[in-house]
């Protein structure tokens, strides 16, 4: 539904979308992560047509942002960052307004409507000015906004900024409902939403994409360095010693003295817990605890984008 | 273009949402009911020896009507773009399937159906003259019409300056200084020889426009072309500096 060949735009000086491709399938949700600044809105704003790249080609359903682009805009629904709305209108007459724009014919635009209002539960507020919903209310009605028109493809720009932890759920939820009817783009720099909510990851940082994986494989790569991390009653020195010369232990990591936690990286594909047990238990140290480090999300991206940052400097 | 009803429809309410819209028509009443009455008290004195129709001397024939319809149209201009660039609802607008002609045609036609529903009042006056005399209602009509078409060009200027920034203040100041040199241009005609200067600060002078000819009911083509071609040239720099987001 979205591919992108190649896409590049500068600011002057500055390049903020450095050559980047890539594909969204019908009934995707790919999540965009990346720090802030790494290039997320600009794409989006290329791929809803509001600037146009650089370098490069994209198309959305088939149609070319250069020359079909009143094409590519009927087809998406685009909710920006921070959810810019009219303060001062009401939802129902935002929404009417909005639906009319988009070329619902009137007959179907009341139906539309309510149909829209239901499924991200806003009929309730439908009379009120915008200016005075919370921020979670706001947000729904932005991408009541973005749906009214049944459109192909959604584009959700940080859709849970801003957003209480209940909030945040409940539109989460509201996404992952969605993603059955539709293909969504959802941008973030909130890890924890891509692994709830996408099908497929890009991590974007300075403008270049570097990874594209769903959440489990991206974990599934860095895990295969494998880390195990223990906690002992012990002489501290001695035990990083010992740990060290064990076969399969590329490094370890030791933290206080007496009781000390150490963080072992063990070699790919090698499981050595129970040579470790032994050993500890030979040595008469007492093992208080040994576990398979999770990698999450989280550190694959700190990982990528820091790495990243240190070579780009 | 089939977008331009409801951008339109859009617009002109979007006036009454704020207070603004009130503000501006109960100061606007206000301060032409006080011009047409000071008008009303100087031509029904005997000792004023200049000779004319109120409605003449009502539409350009004081400074105020230059000054009140710059400040009119500075406001009712400013927020027009300037608000929906600050707010970020102009990347909402301008991902929807419209073309920028639309946005920027729905914005111009919006503010003069507001503009001339300002001056739509007035029209009390002409009929509360037409109780007590025999009004000649041809000055009457071509005042009219001079004020909307040199309303248009205003408004057109006043959209520009908001599409300049996203600061509606900024806007209103710098469309109200243009508006006013634009209508005071024809004064330097006093100031300068040669008969292609004075021609080049007679056509433009709008005082002229308004004293000699809408006001006289004299409808010349010369200002009505001016004005119609200084709105569309306006107009399209609008449309230029909207379309310019896709080139920075």
């Amino acid at each position: 539904m979205i591919d992108v060949r190649h896409l590049t735009k500068r600011y002057g000086d500055t390049l903020a979308v450095d050559d980047i491709s890539f594909q969204v399938g019908k009934g995707e949700i790919l999540g965009f992560l990346g720090p802030n600044g790494a290039g997320k809105t600009t794409t989006m704003r290329i791929l809803t047509c509001f600037m146009p790249p650089t370098a490069g080609a994209a198309s959305v359903a088939g149609f070319d942002i250069f020359r079909q682009s009143l094409d590519v805009r009927r087809v998406i629904g685009y909710l920006p960052e921070n959810v810019p709305l009219y303060a001062d209108m009401r939802v129902g007459e935002f929404l009417e307004f909005r639906a009319h724009l988009k070329g619902i014919p009137r007959r179907r635009r009341a139906g539309r409507m309510r149909e829209v209002m239901e499924m991200v539960g806003i009929a309730d507020v439908r009379g009120r000015i915008i200016g005075h919903l919370s921020k979670g209310y706001r947000q729904r009605v932005g991408i009541a906004e973005a749906l009214i028109h049944d459109p192909a493809v959604l584009i959700l720009d940080e859709p849970t900024l801003g957003l209480d932890p209940n909030q945040i759920r409940q539109v989460r939820g509201l996404i992952k409902d969605l993603g059955r009817n539709y293909t969504i783009l959802l941008s973030t720099h909130i890890l924890p939403e891509v692994e709830a909510v996408c099908g497929r990851v890009i991590i974007i940082d300075h403008g270049r994409i570097v990874a594209m994986d769903t959440p489990a494989g991206l974990s599934q790569h860095l895990r295969g360095e494998g880390r195990l991390s223990l906690e002992a009653r012990g002489p501290g020195a001695e035990i990083q010693a010992a740990l060290e010369r064990m076969d399969g232990v590329r490094a370890v990591r030791r933290r206080g003295n007496g009781v000390s936690t150490f963080s072992v990286e063990v070699e790919a594909g090698r499981d050595i817990r129970e040579e470790i047990f032994g050993m500890m238990a030979a040595r008469g140290w007492a093992l208080r605890e040994m576990r398979t480090e999770t990698v999450s999300l989280e550190d694959i991206f700190v990982h990528i984008t820091t790495r990243e940052g240190e070579t780009g400097e | 273009m089939t977008k331009i009803p409801p951008l339109l429809a859009k617009e002109i309410r979007s006036y009454f949402y704020s207070p603004i819209a009130y503000v501006v028509l109960v100061a606007f009443l206000l301060f032409n009911g006080f011009v047409f009455f000071i008008l009303m008290t100087a031509l029904n004195d005997p000792r004023m020896l200049r000779e004319g129709s109120a409605m003449q001397f009502f539409f350009g024939g004081t400074i105020f009507f230059y000054i009140v319809l710059s400040i009119v149209v500075s406001v009712i201009t400013m927020r027009l773009i300037a608000e929906e660039r600050k707010s970020g609802t102009i990347e909402v607008l301008m991902t929807s399937p419209i073309t920028d002609g639309d946005l920027v045609v729905s914005k111009f036609l919006g503010a003069l159906a507001f503009y001339v529903f300002l001056w739509l009042p007035t029209l009390a006056y002409v009929a509360l003259l037409g109780r007590y005399a025999e009004i000649d209602l041809g000055p009457v009509w071509a005042g009219y019409l001079g004020t909307v078409l040199f309303g248009a060009m205003c408004i057109a200027l006043g959209l520009l300056c908001s599409a300049l920034t996203r600061n509606q203040i900024i806007a209103a100041i710098s469309s109200f200084v243009l508006i006013t040199v634009i209508w005071s241009v024809g004064i330097f005609r006093t100031f300068v020889s040669g008969p292609l200067a004075q021609g080049v600060f007679g056509y433009v002078s709008i005082l002229d426009h308004f004293y000699e000819g809408f006001g006289r009911g004299i409808v010349d083509t010369r200002p009505v072309v001016y004005y119609a071609s200084a709105t569309v040239l306006f107009l399209f720099l609008t449309v230029k500096v909207v379309e310019s987001r896709k080139w920075r």
